[in-house]
């Protein structure tokens, strides 16, 4: 056998041996931090309550929504169909499953945005796509969805239009009864013209 | 017997290409500008450190020129910046952030030992940049709480925020069940108005004319 082969196969072994030292990293591929800082400035993952409430009214298949309050105050009140992943647990391997899914949007909300942001930035490190921050969390969502407040009179149409829409939600999301109103019938008063007396007589 | 037996050399020139080529390789290596320093885990410990905030009222000190280590970094656009700011602090808008000299300012403040504290309008815009900084590296950067929006409101008095609850992060400010209930039962009375009574007035018909054809 030739040295040479032997002093190749040699070193091949050592370069073999070498792989082990190397430090183990997680298999999740990380976003890069550069590319991480570029999305975080962008304001394009906020989404506002009221194209939540349509999401939700429409039940749009595609919607996830992601609660990352403590489990306590998951349990006092949410919105329909949330899945409760607590900002501290939301990288355990168990969470991991609700992101990522093909055809999902993940929505985060949160008390305020903060949470829910803090959320987006740790999930999005781990290369999620399709995740979502709501803006303005669950204070906003009872000011403008629950508790909607009436446009001024000078109001653009457009705002007279997300109000409209703001109370019909508000009926989905309540579950209010419509009060039929207690005003007597509207009365129709018909007045009949009357009759000319069209000319007697004819051709 | 191979061709390259013939020459045993070739063996050895053939290994110190190959380890020229790595060698080249490693030094040439593109060097990213910054590197994750804290895990997941430590990401996550991190955001509940009551050290990585900057409370209203340690701006205090800071605007009295009692407290020199701070450095006051402004990341709104400059036309808001313009407006109003903190005295002293600096405009660095987001996107002037990715930039690598921005970045290699940054580095230079933890270098020296300065604490650099964000703020943006309010809270969240800051909050975001401030997470990924922290991960990188920069134990130095901290947040201002409230952003810019609680210090405007509150400069004449800011030692007043110590006992001020509202600008912490993630506060409820109602009580969710109790508000959904009880706008439950009361939704419906503003949506209908009470109808107006229906008046029809026929046209009358203009007269037609008497008499035939």
């Amino acid at each position: 056998m030739n040295r040479n082969y032997f002093i190749l196969t040699l070193i091949m072994l050592v370069l073999a041996a070498g792989t082990f030292f190397i430090p183990k990293k997680s298999m999740q591929q990380q976003v890069k931090p550069s590319k991480l800082l570029w999305e975080i400035i962008q304001p394009t993952r906020y989404v506002s309550t009221d194209q939540v409430a349509k999401m939700i009214i429409q039940k749009d298949p595609s919607l996830e929504l992601i609660d990352v309050r403590s489990a306590d105050e998951y349990a006092r009140f949410s919105l329909p169909n949330t899945i409760n992943i607590p900002l501290d647990s939301i990288v355990n391997e168990n969470s991991m499953d609700y992101f990522g899914i093909p055809g999902t949007n993940v929505v985060f909300f949160s008390n305020d945005a903060i949470k829910a942001d803090e959320a987006w930035v740790l999930t999005r490190r781990l290369g999620f796509n399709a995740t979502y921050v709501m803006k303005g969390g669950l204070n906003r969502w009872i000011e403008t969805i629950i508790q909607p407040k009436e446009p001024a009179e000078e109001s653009p149409r457009t705002a007279f239009e997300t109000y409209e829409f703001r109370k019909g939600a508000q009926l989905y999301f309540t579950g209010a009864k419509v009060e039929t109103t207690t005003a007597k019938k509207a009365k129709v008063v018909i007045r009949r013209k009357k009759k000319k007396v069209v000319a007697s007589g004819g051709c | 017997m191979h061709v390259h037996e013939l020459n045993p050399k070739k063996t050895l020139i053939a290994l110190l290409a190959f380890v020229i080529i790595i060698l080249a390789g490693f030094f040439t290596m593109h060097k990213p500008l910054m590197t994750y320093k804290l895990d997941m885990k430590q990401s996550v410990a991190m955001l509940n450190n009551p050290d990585a905030c900057f409370q209203p009222w340690q701006l205090a000190d800071v605007l009295n020129h009692k407290d020199k280590n701070v450095v006051l970094i402004d990341i709104r656009d400059k036309f808001t910046y313009g407006q109003g700011h903190i005295p002293g602090s600096e405009n660095i808008s987001a996107y002037d952030l990715t930039k690598a000299e921005n970045i290699a300012r940054l580095e230079a403040f933890k270098e020296k030992g300065l604490t650099v504290v964000l703020y943006g309008k309010d809270q969240l815009q800051a909050n975001a940049p401030w997470m990924f900084f922290r991960q990188v590296g920069f134990d130095n950067v901290k947040i201002l709480l409230g952003g810019y929006d609680y210090y405007h409101a509150h400069k004449d008095n800011l030692m007043a925020s110590k006992n001020d609850q509202s600008y912490l992060k993630g506060k409820a400010r109602y009580d969710f069940a109790k508000v959904a209930a009880k706008s439950g039962s009361t939704a419906g009375k503003s949506t209908v108005k009470t109808k107006k009574p229906v008046i029809i007035r026929r046209k009358k018909k203009a007269v037609v004319a008497s008499g035939g054809c």
